[in-house]
Formats: structure tokens, C-alpha cells, sequence
């Protein structure tokens, strides 16, 4: 059921925006809402998160370095666009493009796990945060995958259209996504603009992603998985090969990071070292499952969506929506020019303190979270109602209490 | 080719200018990492938000040094005035450094180990950020290095010297002093002084340290911070070396030498962190003059840097001193 919710939600929402904004101009709904281009962004990196925490969250291998894969992704889809990669022409249908990123991944997943499966705990963090910069300095130095590696590949006239979405070699399926390039599309007697196009296409992966990722949690194999987090020695005492499943844990958990890298770079066209490869990519997918709720597949996402609000709400300086405009816009020319501090008017204050600077409001809510909500939101709330939400609502639907004794959190 | 450039390092005065930037390089190192083990060895907390604060600490010391320093200042005077931006920024961001213990960390205790780290993650971005905030208030650039703050050095400091046939700079002669006083005086004080006896005391084993009487809670609270005032010893040093320079990314830069130095040499043991910052510092020395001379691959340094955490962790998982129980989650 809360499946279902969130969906409708999420299929919603770009034409719900639409109304709001555009339709009815609703300045507040501007003000608080992220744009359908940002909800976007929400997706594929919800989906990176999901798989950091696919790994992190259920076998509790904090893997520092998951921004490799991200970035393997993301660098296989431009280099296979721009004709880079032997053997692969830029013809490449896109599905082909991002699952042969995701292959790269899993054979890397696979050389770093073989390593570093043999430690735990910091050092484990550790030696994946090695391999993954290791990897973010190599491509950051060599020019062959950009003219000037430092900036970061991008498609280039090779490959004027946008990435197509569907099964290659059926056409009617296939519709391009992409921040510029994308498709527009009618349906139902509206059309729907190549940013909600690109919402759609991209969400449809995500939740494909994110129901396989769903399936092998709930799975026997899953279970292993938690073992392993839950209590190692034991997992090992029953008879588990815990090395091999962590391994295998992690190629899946490094395929699906690709396929998010790959959705990042397909929808933007471009990627940077910064973006993509660095450890601060891993942070933010940190970021993203602590406030989501660790250990719960779909909390990332709405950590994500949650950090993404802010930082929208925050920092958008001049253009679209925030509190920035909005203040600028409501307190009028001559409140904005008392001065406060000094030489310093209030506006300039306002200016200084919210212009770009989410990061540092992100950060305060994070250092909250893990004080004091330490499951996350979707954690606390499966605490609140005592198991996970889909059992309540079943439950609930047959006139049935959910059994209250049901430790809750860490399941889904 | 090879076997020319191979000859061409092998001089003694390339031999001999490589190992004194690399004697540097390690000072810098052991510098930005002792404060990092320090915390990790009592504690058990891998604190993130070390880099940050090394970079306030390079911020604060050329603030001081900004403030006293006038165009007609000598070398004597700019000297003295360094030395005081070091106690004073040590003071400070000790004082700092047990705010944040007492008011953040201290909570946290009884959680698993992972929601410290967490926490110190989370501080890095506030850190960074307020510093950013505060930089462009005073319209100052964030991203590059603070110009002023290395005018302020003394004018012998920027130029070479020769040691008989060997080529170096005063300042790399300068850091490997602080870097080698500094490590005399945390050995010193680890191994000499009461208190130092009850650091390590609580780092072999708390409860037991505890049960025999000591304060083990207000000890954390002193490791916690003066490993934090040894990040600002650091950031104060840093602000002079216009390869590192007070900006807010030496945040980063700093914090994954120093996580690649504490690793290498052992979580929490010090003798392994100075061991480890030659290793890397000659790694990094030698690596830069093959960069500047023959092999033209931006990043090779930092290449080699990270290779050397991930075959020391493949070979030595517990790194070169280390205990293999020491910290263990």
C-alpha cells in the first residue's frame, strides 16, 4: 500500500507542479517545492544512494569508496557516446550503455571486494576510500577520456540526440531523456515537456532498480545479508560462506551504482571527476541514507529528497524558486538596505548567509539526525507504527493488529 | 632512457634535495596526522572533521600573523610572531576541540562507534561552510590560497639554501624542525608525564583504567582536545607552504593524507604514525621529481599516495605498528 502511495505521489508530482507553478502561480508552491529538473536528480541519486546503502546499511560494510562505481557508470555512458570505448560505437543504444557500466562495475566491485572482504570495520572504509581515489585521481590525470580531464568527459558532437530509454530495437519504446536534448511527448492530449519526459524515463528505471534490489533483500540471500551485519561470527558458525556473499553483495550493490552514474550522465550530458568519482559523492549518499534511515532500501531516497529540499529551498540564488527571491521579493528595497552589522545591510546579510550555502544547513540537520534520530525518517516511522509500513497497512486492511512484539527498521 | 633518467636521480645532490623535501613532506604529514591518531587510539573515533579543523587552524594562524605583521617587520620579529600564531591557535582550537568533545561527542558514547564517525562527518560540512560565510563576508575567496596570509613570511624562508652540493629550501628546512619538535614534545609528554601515562592507560583498556581511578571520561575530553590542537599546529604551518595554503579545500586535502598516514601506520599508535609519515613523505618527494622531470601524469604524487594506503592495508591490514585489535569496528 504505501508503495502504491508513494508512486501515485511521484507520478504525480511533475503535473501537480505544473498546476501549481505555472498554471495558478502559486509563489509559495515555487518557494517550497523542488522543480521537476531537481526531483530528477532526486531520482538517480536516490537510486546511488539506495545501492550504498544496499551494501552499507544491510551487511554493514561501510563501503567509503561507492563513488567508484557511480563514477564507472557515468564515464562508460559518455566515452561509449563519444565513440571512446573500443568495440562499442557511439550508435550504442543507451540500456546497452548502461549495463555494460554496470558489468565494468561488477568486475571492479569484484577486484576491490576480493581485497578488501578481507578487513572490516574502519579499515575496510578505509581501503575502499583508497581504491575509489586512486581511481578519481587516475581519471582526473589521463586526457584520453576528456581534452581536459580535470573538467570531466562530456557527449560531444558525435552524439547530437539524447539518450533513448526503452528496449533497443523497438522503437516505439524508446524515448530520449536528457536536460537539454530530451524528448517531448503527448499523452492523454497534453504534452508533456522533455523535462517531465526525462522525470518518467528516469523514475521507470529507478523503480525497476530499486524492486530488484527489493526482491534479493527479501530473499534468502538477503537474510544472509543481514546475518552478516547482525552478527558475523555466527553467520560464519552456521555455515554461511560470509566472504562470498559479501562479495557478491557488493557487485550487485556496484551494478546498481552504475546504473545511477549512468542515469546521472545520460540526463546530464556530461560528468566531472568531482561529480562522479570523488569521495564527497559517497558523502552525499552517506548523507542521504543517515537522515533516509539506514538500513531501509527506500529511505535514501527520501533522505535525498529531503537533503535536496533544503538545499533547493536554500540556495537557488536569483533564478526559479527558494527562500532567497522570496526574501528579496517580500521584505522590499528599503528593509533590505537598513543596515544590521555594521557597513553590512540586511540584505547583503541575507545575501551572505543563505546564497549557496545549504551545505551548512545540511550539515546541522545531519549532526541533528544522527544525535537524535538515529534511525532516520523512514526508521523512526516504521518504529512509530512497529514494523514495516507495508505489514502494518496489510494488517490493517485484514482488521488485524500488527504483532507488536515485531522489531521494526531494518527489514525492507 | 630509462637508465639516463635512472643516473640523472641518482646524484647525490637530486638523491640528497629529494630526501629533505621529502624530510618536509613528512613533518607536514606527521603534523596534520599525529592529532588523528592521538584521538583514534584513546577514543576509537576516526574524527572527519580533522581536516576542517586543520584548515580554521591555517586561517586562524594567518590571521594572527596578518594582524602583526607589518611591511617593516624583520625576520627575527615575523619569527616570534609565528610562534606566538602557534600557541595561540593551538590554544584556541584545544579550547575548541573540547567544546565539541563535551557538547557533541560526548552523547554519543554509548551508540556504535560508526555514529561518531558519522558525526564528525556531519561537522566537516558545518565547519566548512561558516568558514565559507565568514570568508565572504570579509569578500575574501574561498577556494584560492589567502595571499596575505603568505606574504606575512619572512623573506630568507623563500629562498633556497645549499648544504653542500645539495639543494633545498629554508622553508623545508623550517618545517622538518617544527615537525621534529613537535613529535619530541607529544612523545614527551605521551610518555613522560602523568597524564600521558593515563592516555595510555585508557587506550590498552578503559574499563581497567577506569577502575584503578582515572577520570577516563575527563581524559578523553583532553585527547580530543589537544589532537585538535595539533590539527591547528598543523593548519598554522600549512598557511606558509604555497603547495597547501589557508583556503577552505585544504580541508580535503589535508584530511585523506592524514587518514592515509594514520591507516599506514596503525590506528592509534604513534610511533607507527611517524613511521608512516616518512613512508608517504618519501613516496610523495620522490614521486614529485619524477613528475617534474620525466613522467607527465597530473596527480601522480597523490596516485602513489593512495597506492600505498591500498597495498599496505592488502600486505598489513593492520597497518605498520599496529594492533591488530585496535580498533576494531
Amino acid at each position: 500500500m504505501p508503495h502504491v502511495a508513494v508512486l501515485a505521489l511521484l507520478a504525480a508530482y511533475p503535473a501537480l507542479y505544473h498546476t501549481l507553478v505555472e498554471t495558478l502561480t502559486l509563489y509559495e508552491a515555487e518557494v517550497l517545492l523542488p522543480s521537476v529538473d531537481t526531483m530528477t536528480s532526486v531520482l538517480y541519486f536516490g537510486l546511488f544512494a539506495m545501492s550504498f546503502d544496499f551494501i552499507s546499511g544491510y551487511t554493514g560494510y561501510l563501503s567509503f569508496g561507492h563513488a567508484a562505481f557511480y563514477g564507472t557508470g557515468a564515464y562508460t555512458v559518455i566515452l561509449i557516446a563519444n565513440g571512446a570505448v573500443p568495440l562499442l560505437p557511439t550508435s550504442t543504444p543507451f540500456m546497452v550503455s548502461l549495463l555494460v557500466g554496470g558489468v565494468f562495475a561488477v568486475l571492479l566491485a569484484i577486484v576491490i571486494g576480493l581485497v578488501s572482504f578481507r578487513l572490516s570495520g574502519v579499515y575496510f572504509a578505509m581501503i575502499t576510500l583508497g581504491f575509489a581515489q586512486v581511481l578519481y585521481v587516475f581519471v582526473r590525470g589521463w586526457d584520453y577520456v576528456a581534452s581536459n580531464p580535470r573538467d570531466g568527459p562530456s557527449v560531444g558532437g558525435t552524439h547530437p540526440s539524447g539518450f533513448d530509454i526503452g528496449i533497443p530495437g523497438v522503437d516505439p519504446f524508446n524515448i530520449g531523456i536528457g536536460v537539454l536534448a530530451g524528448e517531448e511527448a503527448a499523452l492523454l492530449g497534453h504534452t508533456l515537456s522533455s523535462t517531465a519526459v526525462s522525470y518518467y524515463m528516469i523514475g521507470l528505471v529507478v523503480l525497476v532498480c530499486y524492486f530488484a534490489m527489493q526482491r534479493i533483500i527479501h530473499s534468502p540471500f538477503g537474510r544472509v545479508m543481514i546475518a552478516i551485519r547482525e552478527n558475523e561470527e555466527r553467520a560464519v558458525a552456521i555455515g554461511y560462506n560470509t566472504y562470498l556473499y559479501k562479495l557478491a553483495a557488493f557487485a550487485i550493490s556496484g551494478f546498481f551504482g552504475a546504473v545511477a552514474g549512468g542515469l546521472f550522465a545520460g540526463f546530464r550530458r556530461s560528468a566531472t571527476p568531482e561529480s562522479s568519482f570523488y569521495f564527497l559523492t559517497t558523502g552525499d549518499a552517506l548523507l542521504a541514507s543517515i537522515i533516509g534511515g539506514f538500513g531501509t532500501l527506500a529511505g535514501p531516497l527520501y533522505g535525498w529528497l529531503f537533503d535536496e529540499t533544503i538545499r533547493e529551498f536554500l540556495s537557488k540564488s536569483g533564478q526559479g524558486g527558494g527562500l532567497l527571491p522570496y526574501l528579496r521579493a517580500g521584505l522590499g528595497e528599503e528593509t533590505l538596505a537598513t543596515p544590521v552589522i555594521g557597513d553590512m545591510t540586511l540584505g547583503g546579510l541575507v545575501n551572505t548567509l543563505l546564497n549557496g550555502h545549504a551545505s551548512l544547513y545540511v550539515g546541522v540537520v545531519f549532526v541533528l539526525f544522527v544525535l537524535y534520530v538515529p534511525d532516520g525518517l523512514l526508521g523512526t516511522v516504521r518504529q512509530r507504527v512497529g514494523g514495516t509500513l507495508a505489514d502494518v497497512a496489510r494488517a490493517r486492511f485484514r482488521d488485524q493488529q500488527p504483532t507488536p512484539d515485531r522489531p521494526g527498521g531494518d527489514e525492507e | 632512457m630509462i637508465v639516463e633518467t635512472l643516473l640523472d636521480f641518482l646524484t647525490v645532490s637530486e638523491l640528497g634535495s629529494v630526501f629533505f623535501e621529502g624530510l618536509a613532506k613528512a613533518s607536514l604529514y606527521v603534523l596534520i596526522a599525529s592529532g588523528l591518531t592521538l584521538i583514534f587510539g584513546l577514543m576509537g573515533v576516526l574524527n572527519f572533521a580533522h581536516g576542517s579543523l586543520t584548515m580554521v587552524g591555517a586561517y586562524l594562524g594567518g590571521l594572527v600573523m596578518v594582524l602583526t605583521v607589518t611591511q617593516a617587520s624583520g625576520t627575527v620579529a615575523r619569527l616570534a610572531f609565528f610562534f606566538l600564531a602557534i600557541l595561540l591557535v593551538f590554544g584556541a582550537l584545544t579550547m575548541l576541540g573540547g567544546a565539541i568533545e563535551t557538547t557533541i561527542i560526548r552523547p554519543l558514547y554509548d551508540r556504535p562507534p560508526i555514529y561518531q564517525i558519522l558525526l564528525t562527518f556531519g561537522l566537516t560540512l558545518v565547519i566548512d561552510e561558516i568558514v565559507r560565510i565568514v570568508l565572504s563576508i570579509y569578500g575574501m575567496q574561498p577556494l584560492s590560497d589567502w595571499q596575505a596570509a603568505l606574504a606575512t613570511k619572512p623573506q630568507f624562508l623563500r629562498e633556497p639554501a645549499a648544504l653542500g652540493p645539495i639543494d633545498v629550501r629554508w622553508l623545508a628546512v623550517f618545517e622538518i624542525l617544527i615537525g621534529v619538535l613537535t613529535v619530541v614534545a607529544t612523545w614527551a609528554f605521551l610518555t613522560k608525564t602523568r597524564y600521558g601515562l593515563y592516555i595510555r592507560a585508557g587506550s590498552e583498556d578503559t574499563e581497567m583504567a577506569a577502575a584503578l581511578g582515572v577520570d577516563v571520561r575527563r581524559v578523553f575530553t583532553v585527547v580530543f582536545a589537544l589532537g585538535i590542537g595539533l590539527a591547528g599546529v598543523a593548519g598554522t604551518l600549512l598557511m606558509w607552504d604555497k603547495v597547501w595554503g589557508a583556503s577552505v579545500p585544504l580541508a580535503a586535502e589535508t584530511l585523506l593524507p592524514a587518514f592515509i598516514v594514520v591507516i599506514v601506520g596503525g590506528l592509534g599508535t604513534f610511533r607507527g604514525t611517524v613511521a608512516a609519515s616518512l613512508v608517504v613523505g618519501m613516496t610523495d618527494a620522490v614521486m614529485t621529481w619524477w613528475f617534474v622531470n620525466y613522467i607527465r601524469f597530473t596527480g601522480l604524487p597523490e596516485l602513489m599516495l593512495f597506492l600505498v594506503l591500498v597495498v599496505t592495508l592488502i600486505v598489513r591490514p593492520q597497518g605498520l605498528f599496529g594492533v591488530e585489535e585496535v580498533g576494531g569496528h
